[in-house]
């Protein structure tokens, strides 16, 4: 269609927003200012005080971030207790009640590990970087937990090789090497 | 893991189910038998006199009274007679009478008397004066008599008295006796309406024996009158004398002369002897001459005497004058050739002789020598007719008759109307050794698969695939079978079309008799051949050894005979030699879950094997006949490596080893805690049994096959040499049974069962000395002894012999099954019962519990699901084998040596084959239905979401 034409200029108000504001003449300037208005002193008082909370305010959301970055980080310590004690009033039978509940126990830090970065991606400013990895770190040994305690219940369920018998099945019947024959009645 | 030790363990921890009712005669089968029916005492006889169907009764060479169907030839009753009286060679007497409630049979020195209709025992006497030698019932009642039940007149016959004695018919006291202290032979008795005759035989001064008739009065049993016939030149011994008349209006003595030309007979109670010229027109000695006489009172006077020759036979009717004692021939059946064989019946008065042949079965009157009655016997066989006996019916002028037929083979089959309506393989009682048939296709496949594992993986690959390739000619076959396949599997449930799984097997089974028979176990034991192998009465036969396509017998003369295990023709035989044999070692090696044989070798009876081994190398164990057990290595048949003497005064009664095909699923056993006790595995075991009879103590000695040492030895005290002990082994464990008796406060009285398993160490997880060796030698280190664990039960029955199911690979929990004498029953107590780490006075732990342990207790009852035989009664029972299906539940058992029993035991459930209750045809119908119901409702859906879709814009 008309793809072929250039598109229309901006309008002349998008230009006049867009473009630095014009260095006011001579006579301008030396129009007074209305009563109640300062714009030499008080501006530049005002754009000193309006600059001194935005260097403090980005600090203090960093610390937020980080202090918000360190509760997500201990949220899964939190569910230790709960889940000890889940794991351990539900016995070590293999019923799907219990095999569900471990297979979520183990879910939930799997995926907690997979997503560590997306976890902490709203936190993530170039001045918190740093600080993040050993937040990062406390978050992983946190699901680490979580999974220990998961494979201690698969443990005592039964389910990990770690004793003698699981291995018996690879182990083979020791061969005589005489063989004796009978002829009994 | 422990999934699987869950599952196995609810495997074991669940009962060994019982047979299902729908099952019998399905998966098992019964052959009851009697064994040879005696000739002078099989008859038909109502068993009461209210019922008017007759039953067809006998005493078999076993000395078993049986009753039988003739309906049918089930066995209705049978009482083992022998068992009650002493060892007794003589063959056994068995008298009813019609209208008598019971009949009367003896064996040895005991006469007893059981119930005709339910067999069940009435009385029983024994004498202390010599064996029994005549019955007879007497027919006529005095006028003092009350009861029904008949009197007996009983002959016994010591060195050199002869007792006569009258015994109450509901009791069996003896009423009065005749004792006759002459020294003559006690031979038989005979009545007549009016008195009792004791027919005795007198030595003549040289030779020969007179015949002396004593004449008793039946109510005192005073001696009324006596005579001596001059016979001494023609009676040479009591078998000459060929008849005596039991019974009859006008009992009869009847002999021969020793050339069979003269016939002499005279009425019992008269001096007179009448000759009869034997009109031989035949040409050929007579080889057998036997007189056929009713056996009532109140029949006529008429008898036949049957004259057989090497190839034919006839017979004269002869009628006796009753006033003037004379005899006269009356008429002759004519001679024929080939078989024939006679038997009579009296319907009221009249006498009928039945006369059955090769090819017809006739009925005559006694009176006159017009045929009734004639019909074609569908006769066939070669086999000789022994003796027949007879049921005549006559309704108007019509008759019929049912004769049962004994032949040579011991077949007992029943002709009714020229029909034989069924057969009874009687023979089958003096089975004395039996093997399974080997197929020959499958050791085809296992020879290609042996040719497939000697080569490399590339050429494996070719060599099985060119296999498929050739089996892709079968493909045709297989698609033009295929429906029928589909058919008669979903119509037929899956328990009745298993024997593609080797559930149906044929078994080759010997007697003693010389005869070889084929039972297919897939047909209720239906017998698919059977040869006379060897004309013997006694055939010493030491083992079947069966390979493809045919099967060996050997002797124990050192002869052999192969038969084709498919057709049981003889193929070859070889001939006996200088060596007796004791036994027949084979070589056979367990490779998979097959096994081979690698040959075969006699053994002598003192234990030395009749040739060095030169291709085979390995150890040879022996057991001699003076009671030692022999270790020999190849290529040495002189000097034993290694013997092993029980200590002295205990005597060698039994050595057993696993059996070749012993198959172990895991090598350990995984306790509660998950750690393992690893099973002394070692298939070169021998379990010997010793007794010393006089300190009544018997000594159980676990050898190693190889070196000769003694690895476990225990002893018993108070235990009883004459009662049976039997003893088992496989895998880790062993197992014996006896009876003992209180020697101490502590041990008890009763049958025992003791099981021990053998472990290579008592701490778990630990294998012993030799750690994780791949293999060992018993020869050049030491070789460890087990641990071993034993506990012992209380058993209530004795066992005589024990044996081990066997599966394909041994994953099955095995099951002990036990042979009982004394309830005539086959038991299959499964393994985890008898537990030797079964917790002693305490409940088990949880952990225990896991393992499936529970609480032991002394006294092991045989549950009710255990008895593999159920409801059966399976007398005689000698040997039991077992062999494995393709199926790993499931284990054929086929016991034989009296009865022959075959049944499928599924010791862990047949938790390979879907039950009865499944069905395909439900299962195929609901996949239809479904089908349809998705075809039908899917349109509708479909346009219904259309519809949806247009009117959601």
């Amino acid at each position: 269609m008309s793809s072929a034409l250039p598109p229309p200029p901006p309008p002349q108000w998008v230009v006049a927003m867009n473009s630095p504001l014009p260095r006011p003449t001579k006579a301008a300037s030396s129009i007074p200012d209305p009563p109640g208005f300062s714009s030499s002193r008080g501006g530049k008082q005002r754009q000193q005080q309006q600059q001194q909370p935005t260097a403090k305010k980005a600090e203090d959301t960093d610390a937020l971030k980080m202090k918000k970055a360190w509760e997500i980080a201990i949220a899964p310590s939190k569910s230790l207790p709960m889940n000890g004690i889940m794991m351990y009033m539900s016995g070590n039978s293999l019923q799907v009640f219990s095999i569900m509940m471990v297979f979520m126990l183990f879910k939930g830090p799997i995926q907690g590990l997979i997503n560590t970065n997306a976890a902490f991606a709203k936190y993530e400013t170039p001045s918190t970087r740093g600080r993040l990895v050993a937040v990062k770190l406390v978050y992983v040994l946190m699901q680490f937990l979580l999974l220990a305690l998961g494979i201690w219940k698969v443990n005592a369920m039964g389910l990990l090789p770690t004793t003698r018998s699981d291995w018996l099945a690879w182990e083979s019947e020791r061969q005589p090497l005489e063989r004796a024959y009978f002829a009994f009645r | 893991m422990r999934l699987q030790a869950a599952l196995f363990i609810a495997a074991c921890v669940s009962p060994a189910v019982a047979i299902y009712s729908d099952e019998v005669n399905h998966i098992d089968f019964h052959h009851a038998l009697l064994g040879a029916p005696s000739p002078d005492s099989t008859f038909f006889l109502k068993p009461s006199s209210s019922s008017n169907a007759s039953l067809l009764y006998t005493i078999s060479d076993k000395s078993i009274v049986g009753a039988i169907n003739p309906r049918d030839g089930t066995l209705i009753w049978r009482q083992d007679i022998s068992r009650s009286g002493s060892a007794s060679s003589a063959a056994g007497i068995l008298r009813g009478l019609d209208g008598n409630n019971a009949v009367v049979g003896a064996a040895g020195d005991s006469i007893s008397s059981w119930g005709a209709q339910d067999g069940k025992l009435i009385w029983e006497n024994r004498f202390a004066d010599g064996v029994v030698a005549d019955l007879e019932l007497l027919e006529l009642e005095d006028a003092r008599a009350t009861s029904s039940a008949r009197d007996t007149i009983a002959l016994t016959g010591g060195e050199s008295t002869g007792v006569v004695r009258r015994l109450d018919g509901d009791s069996g006291e003896t009423k009065w006796e005749y004792k006759d202290n002459s020294g003559d032979v006690a031979f038989q008795v005979s009545s007549s309406p009016t008195e009792v005759f004791y027919i005795s035989l007198q030595s003549a001064m040289l030779k020969g024996y007179k015949i002396k008739v004593t004449a008793l009065d039946p109510v005192t049993g005073r001696q009324t009158h006596q005579q001596v016939l001059n016979s001494e030149s023609d009676v040479a011994s009591p078998e000459s004398i060929l008849f005596v008349g039991a019974n009859t209006a006008s009992p009869l003595i009847v002999w021969a002369d020793k050339s069979h030309k003269s016939l002499k007979v005279n009425v019992i109670g008269t001096k007179q002897i009448s000759t009869i010229n034997i009109d031989n027109t035949s040409g050929q000695d007579i080889q057998q001459i036997t007189v056929h006489a009713p056996h009532k009172l109140n029949s006529l006077p008429h008898f036949l005497v049957h004259y057989e020759t090497e190839s034919g036979a006839w017979a004269e009717v002869y009628h006796v004058d009753m006033k003037s004692s004379a005899v006269s021939k009356a008429y002759q059946l004519p001679y024929l050739q080939g078989q024939s064989a006679v038997a009579t019946n009296n319907v009221d008065a009249n006498v009928f002789f039945t006369r059955v042949t090769d090819s017809e079965a006739i009925v005559v009157s006694s009176a006159s020598h017009g045929i009734l009655g004639r019909w074609n016997v569908d006769a066939s066989s070669t086999d000789r007719v022994l003796h027949a006996v007879a049921e005549v019916v006559t309704k108007g002028k019509t008759v019929a008759v049912r004769a049962a037929v004994l032949r040579k083979s011991g077949d007992w089959s029943l002709i009714r109307n020229g029909q034989t309506e069924w057969t009874r393989p009687e023979a089958l009682i003096y089975a004395v050794a039996a093997a399974w048939v080997e197929d020959e296709d499958q050791e085809e496949l296992a020879h290609e698969l042996e040719v497939e594992g000697h080569e490399g993986l590339i050429g494996a690959y070719i060599h099985r695939v060119k296999r498929h390739l050739r089996d892709l000619q079968h493909l045709p076959e297989w698609l033009k079978e295929l429906p029928k396949r589909i058919i008669t599997s979903i119509l037929t449930d899956e328990v009745s079309n298993l024997d593609s799984f080797g559930v149906a097997q044929s078994i080759i089974v010997a007697t003693e008799k010389g005869r070889v028979y084929a039972l297919d176990t897939g047909r209720q034991g239906a017998i698919k051949w059977g040869v006379q192998a060897e004309e013997t009465s006694h055939w010493d036969i030491k083992s079947i050894l069966s390979q493809p396509g045919s099967a060996v017998i050997y002797i124990s003369d050192g002869s052999s005979v192969q038969i084709n295990s498919s057709t049981g023709e003889v193929i070859s035989r070889s001939a006996p030699t200088n060596n007796k044999l004791q036994s027949i070692a084979t070589f056979e090696q367990q490779v998979g879950s097959s096994v081979i044989r690698m040959g075969s070798l006699g053994i002598q009876e003192d234990g030395t094997p009749v040739a060095p081994f030169d291709d085979i190398t390995g150890f040879l164990v022996t057991t001699s006949n003076d009671g030692r057990v022999l270790g020999w290595v190849e290529k040495d048949n002189k000097h034993p490596v290694w013997e092993f003497v029980p200590p002295s005064g205990q005597k060698l009664i039994k050595a057993v080893s696993r059996p070749s095909h012993d198959p172990v699923a895991s090598i350990g056993k995984v306790l509660g805690n998950r750690s393992v006790l690893y099973k002394y595995l070692n298939p070169n075991l021998v379990l010997v049994t010793a007794v010393d009879e006089k300190d009544h103590t018997a000594g159980f000695y676990l050898l190693d096959g190889v070196s000769g040492k003694v690895l476990y030895s225990t002893t018993q005290a108070g235990v009883d040499p004459t009662q049976p002990i039997a003893s088992a082994i496989s895998e880790n464990w062993f197992a014996y049974s006896f009876f003992g008796d209180v020697v101490d406060e502590s041990s008890s009285k009763g049958y025992q069962l003791v099981i021990s398993e053998l472990y290579e160490s008592p701490l778990p997880n630990d294998r012993g000395p030799l750690d994780s060796a791949g293999n060992y030698s018993s020869l050049h280190s030491n070789i460890p002894l087990p641990h071993v664990v034993s506990q012992a039960y209380l058993i209530p029955e004795p066992i005589s012999h024990m044996a081990v199911t066997q599966t394909r690979q041994g994953i099955t929990i095995r099951q002990l099954i036990c042979v009982l004498p004394s309830s005539n029953a086959i038991v299959g107590i499964p393994r985890h019962v008898l537990d030797p780490r079964r917790p002693v006075d305490r409940d088990p732990t949880s952990a225990e519990a896991e393992e499936g342990l529970f609480r032991y207790a002394p006294f092991l009852e045989f549950d009710g699901k255990w008895y593999l035989s159920h409801s059966r009664d399976v007398a005689g029972i000698k040997t039991v084998l077992s062999r494995p299906t393709l199926l790993e539940s499931t284990s054929l058992i086929f016991a034989f040596g009296g009865d022959i029993f075959g049944t499928r035991a599924t010791p862990s459930h047949a938790f390979d084959i879907l039950g009865k209750s499944f069905s395909k045809l439900q299962l195929v119908l609901t996949v239809v239905a479904l089908a349809a119901g998705v075809a039908f409702l899917a349109p509708m859906t479909r346009k219904k979401q259309v519809n949806m879709l247009w009117k959601a814009t």
